[in-house]
């Protein structure tokens, strides 16, 4: 076993790589050591400038991640854990990890995540249910997922010295442009429906442009019989009695609606909440209860859109559009979204992903420059 | 010889009329029986058919005319009564006299309850408070005064209360929301003990109110023997919530009421009826003209004694609207028609990455 002094950013790379393997929708698909080194040279500059001193402009430099990481995470996915802790490994700082209450899916997925590391990783993760009073005290940086609440709790208790990184709450959404490109339905489906909507990158709303290849009355048609065919496949996971009846709620009332207003239209599962598609032309947000429950609207007028996500604005994450394309994504760039991606891709966003807008890796170190040497000193330490 | 309706609205009267009396006959007389109840929920089912076109229009569109027995009628959510441009109401809104609005939080929609009379309204009130037991006490109200709160359910009760129970106590928060709370105290100290009374509230109003006593210490009372107090329940929009027992532990602390003293109402504007409960973990009850369901969130099925589900309430006082409500209460099936709630509103609770959703959309109003 390697000192832990030993161990490289690639040794960390490679063995995350190997780890997260078993959670492909964690950090997004296709995650080898090679693409976490490279995530690593795109914030920092260089991908061993965590191992010592690397060429940085005119001078050198070293990352120094926290020497303790404290991540404090929800209950609502393990992805956000996965995701956390994978920073915080893959720094090289040790990490404590306050885990959900309620929430055993998150526990085992952390367990298991951390069995897969070799020992001298999972050494460097500690977790508790009920926060210890040290951990916060002993941490240099403080990463919390969590309610409005949970986050203005946290940054209520900060020091000076900590820093401080929070994702609160967040809402996605989808704009397809052109209802006809193939595959779209299934694709929306899927971002829809994948971990049960309990993420920040799933769809509330998905807006229609009305035009030849089709309208947002149809697609929602289409999108029904999607989220039908992948409920069969992947079905959502048991929910409790209250966000059933959060459902039954909802449905009850937009079938009053659609019986009495035929600009209402609804789509659901038999005899179970499994899934549901309310087409509604009304333009505003409309924020879903989750679990598979979907929103498809015509699309507004781009210059009005903003004024319909006015009220989410503050906690808006990714827009998923179709087709996706640099001239598409131009016209959205005022809507306060900090992602935008292809229809299909929502839930999977790759490493470089600014999350909440923020770098990761990059907000989390501190540096040490060394100024002054000279170029030889540069090829000594190159690895 | 009486004369024959002419017009639609005619007819309209007419009809309501006879059911109307109808029910409160029922009422007046002994516990419906299944079948007296079934017959009478399905007349007004017919009614309500006839006469509120939304209504008539949801039920058709589930295909479900062609009911013969109550717990068949299809039920509308609580939210339905927010839709402005829907109003749940038979015959025309503009002629229904009476209304009661839900109080709503910030951002959120407020419902609108449509009455053309409140005979039947007040006659559930009424026959309920007698059938059930409820105490016959002067009435101490820590709520506005019905006529400063015209659109309350809540406070039309109250004044209800206020005429049929005996003279004494009043209301004690002013227009403004602010509560009396030294003329309060001084009408309940000046009691001689054996001067029982009834205390009613929303749990809000107690909340506060016992703070005001722990501000200004050593105010706390001791009601005479034999008092009964009712709070409502009710925190919406203020961010708190206590445990039931919590909550009646304060209520011993400052009134001097045991547990076994208390009864919770259980009601909402969007019913004309109300269900209580005396203590804690005892079911809720009805009067028999207002029936309970606790049904499977999944399969919208009545579920069996012992299980969750949420509330479903065919109330036949409620003539003028919809008779079967789908509440968003969550409840324990007991035996002979009674719940247990745990937990009104459920959807208020936070769960999941945009798990308050409702709060965050009030804090970017």
């Amino acid at each position: 076993m390697k000192e832990a002094s030993s161990i490289t950013t690639r040794d960390r790379a490679e063995a995350l790589a190997a780890a997260l393997r078993g959670f492909p929708h964690a950090m997004g698909s296709e995650l080898t050591a090679d693409n976490i080194m490279e995530w690593v040279r795109v914030e920092l500059g260089h991908a061993e400038i965590l191992d010592g001193f690397r060429p940085r402009g005119p001078i050198l430099s070293k990352a120094n991640p926290p020497r303790t990481i404290l991540h404090v995470v929800a209950g609502n996915t393990p992805n956000a854990a996965l995701q956390s802790l994978t920073l915080g490994v893959l720094s090289g700082s040790h990490n404590l990890l306050k885990l959900p209450s309620a929430a055993p899916a998150v526990s085992e997925a952390v367990q298991s995540f951390l069995a897969a590391l070799p020992a001298s990783l999972s050494q460097s993760v500690e977790c508790a249910v009920e926060l210890p009073d040290a951990w916060f005290l002993s941490a240099g940086a403080v990463i919390v997922y969590g309610s409005d609440e949970t986050v203005a709790h946290f940054r209520g208790r900060l020091r000076s010295w900590q820093k401080f990184i929070a994702h609160g709450h967040r809402l996605s959404f989808a704009i397809i442009f052109d209802a006809a490109i193939s595959g779209l339905a299934a694709a929306a489906a899927r971002d829809v429906s994948l971990f049960d909507q309990q993420g920040c990158l799933s769809p509330h709303t998905i807006y229609v442009a009305e035009n030849e290849g089709g309208g947002a009355r149809a697609f929602a048609g289409q999108i029904a019989v999607a989220m039908k065919e992948f409920n069969e496949h992947t079905p959502r996971l048991p929910i409790d009695a209250g966000a059933a009846q959060e459902i039954q709620h909802l449905r009850s009332s937009y079938a009053f609606r659609a019986a009495n207003d035929s600009r209402v239209d609804l789509w659901q599962s038999e005899k179970s909440t499994d899934w549901t598609v309310i087409y509604e032309e009304e333009p505003q947000f409309a924020v879903s209860c989750l679990n598979r429950l979907v929103f498809v609207k015509p699309l507004p007028p781009l210059e009005s859109l903003p004024e319909h996500l006015r009220l989410v604005r503050p906690h808006l994450s990714s827009v998923a559009i179709a087709p996706c394309s640099e001239s598409h994504a131009r016209l959205l760039m005022s809507l306060g979204v900090s992602r935008i991606c292809a229809v299909g891709q929502s839930q999977m966003p790759t490493p470089f992903w600014h999350q909440d807008g923020q770098a990761s890796l990059a907000t989390l170190v501190d540096w040490i420059d060394l100024e002054g040497i000279k170029s030889e000193f540069r090829c000594s330490t190159k690895a | 010889m009486p004369r024959r309706p002419t017009s639609p609205t005619d007819a309209f009267d007419a009809e309501r009329s006879a059911l109307a009396k109808w029910i409160v006959a029922a009422m007046r007389a002994a516990d419906l029986g299944d079948t007296e109840f079934n017959e009478l929920a399905l007349a007004v089912f017919r009614h309500q058919l006839r006469w509120n076109g939304a209504y008539a229009r949801y039920v058709q569109s589930l295909g479900g005319e062609h009911v013969d027995h109550w717990t068949q009628i299809p039920a509308v959510s609580t939210d339905v009564f927010k839709w402005e441009s829907l109003p749940l109401v038979c015959g025309s809104p503009e002629a229904a006299r009476f209304r009661f609005r839900t109080s709503g939080t910030t951002g959120e929609a407020r419902g609108t309850h449509y009455f053309h009379s409140l005979d039947v309204y007040d006659a559930s009130i009424e026959f309920a408070w007698k059938k059930l037991g409820l105490p016959h006490l002067p009435l101490y109200s820590v709520t506005l005064a019905p006529a400063d709160w015209p659109e309350s359910s809540l406070g039309h009760m109250v004044g209800v209360l206020l005429r049929m129970l005996p003279e004494g106590g009043g209301c004690f928060i002013e227009k403004d929301g602010r509560l009396r709370a030294d003329a309060l105290r001084a009408s309940l100290q000046v009691l001689s003990p054996d001067q029982p009374v009834l205390v009613l509230g929303t749990a809000l109003a107690f909340l506060n109110w016992f703070e005001q006593m722990d501000a200004d210490s050593d105010s706390s009372l001791t009601l005479p023997s034999g008092s009964v107090v009712m709070e409502t329940g009710g925190y919406k929009g203020s961010g708190r919530v206590l445990e039931k027992p919590e909550l009646y532990r304060l209520f011993e602390r400052h009134l001097g009421v045991s547990a076994d003293r208390i009864i919770n109402e259980y009601s909402m504007t969007e019913l004309s009826s109300q269900f209580y409960t005396e203590g804690t973990g005892r079911p809720h009850r009805g009067p028999s003209w207002a029936r309970a369901r606790v049904v499977n969130p999944e399969t919208r099925s009545e579920v069996e004694i012992g299980e969750r589900g949420y509330v479903e309430v065919v109330d036949l006082a409620n003539v003028d609207s919809v008779l079967a409500i789908q509440t968003r209460d969550l409840a324990i099936r007991s035996e002979r028609g009674g719940f247990e709630l745990i937990g009104r509103d459920p959807g208020a609770l936070p769960r999941g990455c945009s798990r308050a959703a409702d709060e965050l959309m009030r804090n970017a109003q």
